[in-house]
């Protein structure tokens, strides 16, 4: 279904959101992630490096989660950052630049997913903890442990459309009207959809956790 | 509210998305309604062990190819913005952004002068002390030439007895300018000889009351590799009274996979902050 999305353009009048967290500070004389998409779009092409600056470590984040795999998720966010540059004609003036970078990192994602069959491979979760950056976690006990390699099997037996929305939701700081921007529907269906995957997401952890009791 | 009612609103009530009436509607229903509790109980278990899950950071290779295919893209531009009569940017420009980027507050100083020297009206900006804002408005001035030394130190391959020369010469300075302070904590940052980065280090300690400087270090520290930079840049923070730096220490001070010397010398310098 995201597979068969025709070409990138924001174009979706569902973008036309104003984010607070966008909204200009004028207690910093720093640009909003707007302005400086906008000058991206302008040709002023290192404001890239700000955005990127702020926005990647969240979208990284997301990306993990999302396909279980930490390169895969780095080629993701590579991707999307060069698509802003080779799109930043179509960035519009009105729109919201972390509705339209998700929307271009699930646009991404779904590619990678076309091309690598579909279904995430089983997280190895020593694969998400083997960055030195995450050292702190090498030394966590066994029970923890066990519990992250749970709940990532829990997230991977959800459906990638149920993951996308309940990771939006909870880790990366959107509100509704923007999850539905990105999701392209309306702020109601995209709470549903957020609760909905949460459910699911508690029945089958729940299950898991009794399986390994028993 | 009943049942059905207080259940729909549950995820918004744990995600704090509700507003304080219906917050309080949810919070009476729960008190008396044992089954929603039970629903209560389970999705906040299950959102709170999705919050515990390991926050996984990126490795240095992607800020490395995102900045390599931003310069590529401004190379393929650079024909038509000659047409254009644009003045010219240095070519580091966006190098030194990244050395300077991750550690917050250089990030702050950094976004705001390079972000307001492209494409901002040149702001001042408010809560900083005059002397700090004459410092940035300096450091605007000085961005060509910062982007010089990048060129120098590792393009050009210069000898490392002539970029420790270099160094040291600033040593003599009783009042070395922004552009050599600057000069130094790129070397800090970029220069591939331990030698040359513990003098810049040196060279950087009777400066180190200006914030730019410790910031500057402070940015620096997280990419060093070498322990013996490593343990010289915490005992600069800490000699500083650098309170900026705790979090950085907090973190390696915790890190299993660094030397232990670099570790013990973090949890020194935070009995000391
Ligand atoms: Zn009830």
């Amino acid at each position: 279904m995201l597979a068969s999305y025709p070409d990138i353009r924001v174009t979706s009048p569902s973008f036309v959101v104003n984010s607070p967290s966008e909204a200009v500070d004028p207690a910093t004389d720093t640009l909003s992630d707007h302005e400086l998409m906008l000058a991206v779009r302008d040709g002023e092409l290192d404001a890239l490096g700000e955005l990127f600056e702020r926005h990647h470590g969240p979208l990284f984040g997301f990306l993990v989660k999302l396909t279980g795999q930490r390169t895969a998720a780095e080629d993701i966010v590579q991707t999307v950052f060069q698509r802003m540059l080779k799109y930043r004609h179509t960035y519009r003036d009105e729109g919201s630049f972390t509705a339209w970078m998700y929307h271009l990192g699930r646009r991404c994602a779904a590619d990678y997913f076309r091309r690598h069959q579909a279904t995430p491979a089983a997280t190895d979760p020593a694969d998400l903890q083997d960055h030195p950056d995450e050292a702190p976690h090498a030394g966590e006990n066994a029970a923890v442990r066990d519990d992250h390699a749970l709940l990532h099997t829990a997230l991977n037996r959800l459906d990638r459309d149920d993951r996308e929305v309940l990771l939006l939701s909870r880790f990366q700081e959107l509100s509704f009207a923007e999850i539905a921007g990105i999701l392209e529907c309306s702020v109601g269906a995209a709470k549903v959809r957020a609760h909905r995957a949460l459910r699911e997401l508690r029945d089958v952890y729940f299950q898991l956790q009794k399986q390994k009791l028993s | 509210m009943n049942c059905t009612e207080t259940q729909e609103r549950l995820p918004d009530e744990l995600s704090g998305r509700l507003d304080p009436a219906e917050t309080a509607e949810v919070r009476a229903h729960l008190a008396a309604c044992p089954v929603c509790r039970h629903e209560h109980s389970a999705l906040g278990q299950t959102l709170s062990a999705l919050d515990t899950l390991p926050i996984a950071s990126p490795s240095p290779a992607l800020r490395r190819n995102c900045y390599a295919m931003l310069e590529a893209e401004k190379r393929s531009l650079a024909p038509t913005r000659a047409a254009a009569a644009r003045p010219s940017r240095p070519a580091h420009f966006s190098i030194l952004r990244w050395i300077l980027a991750p550690a917050g507050v250089a990030a702050l100083v950094c976004g705001g002068f390079f972000a307001g020297t492209r494409f901002a009206p040149p702001a001042p900006a408010p809560g900083l002390d005059p002397a700090t804002k004459q410092e940035l408005a300096e450091l605007r001035a000085r961005v060509d030439s910062v982007g010089q030394l990048v060129g120098m130190s590792l393009l050009q391959q210069r000898s490392t007895s002539e970029r420790l020369q270099n160094v040291l010469a600033t040593l003599d300075q009783r009042n070395p300018g922004q552009k050599v302070i600057a000069d130094l904590i790129g070397s800090l940052a970029l220069d591939p000889s331990t030698n040359v980065r513990l003098s810049a280090l040196d060279a950087l300690y009777p400066h180190s009351n200006q914030p730019i400087v410790r910031s500057g270090v402070l940015a620096t520290l997280p990419r060093e590799q070498n322990p013996l930079v490593q343990v010289a840049m915490i005992d600069f923070l800490v000699a500083a009274r650098s309170h900026e730096a705790v979090p950085a220490l907090e973190q390696l001070a915790r890190n299993d996979t660094i030397d232990h010397a670099v570790r013990e010398a973090a949890k020194r310098g935070l009995a000391q902050l």
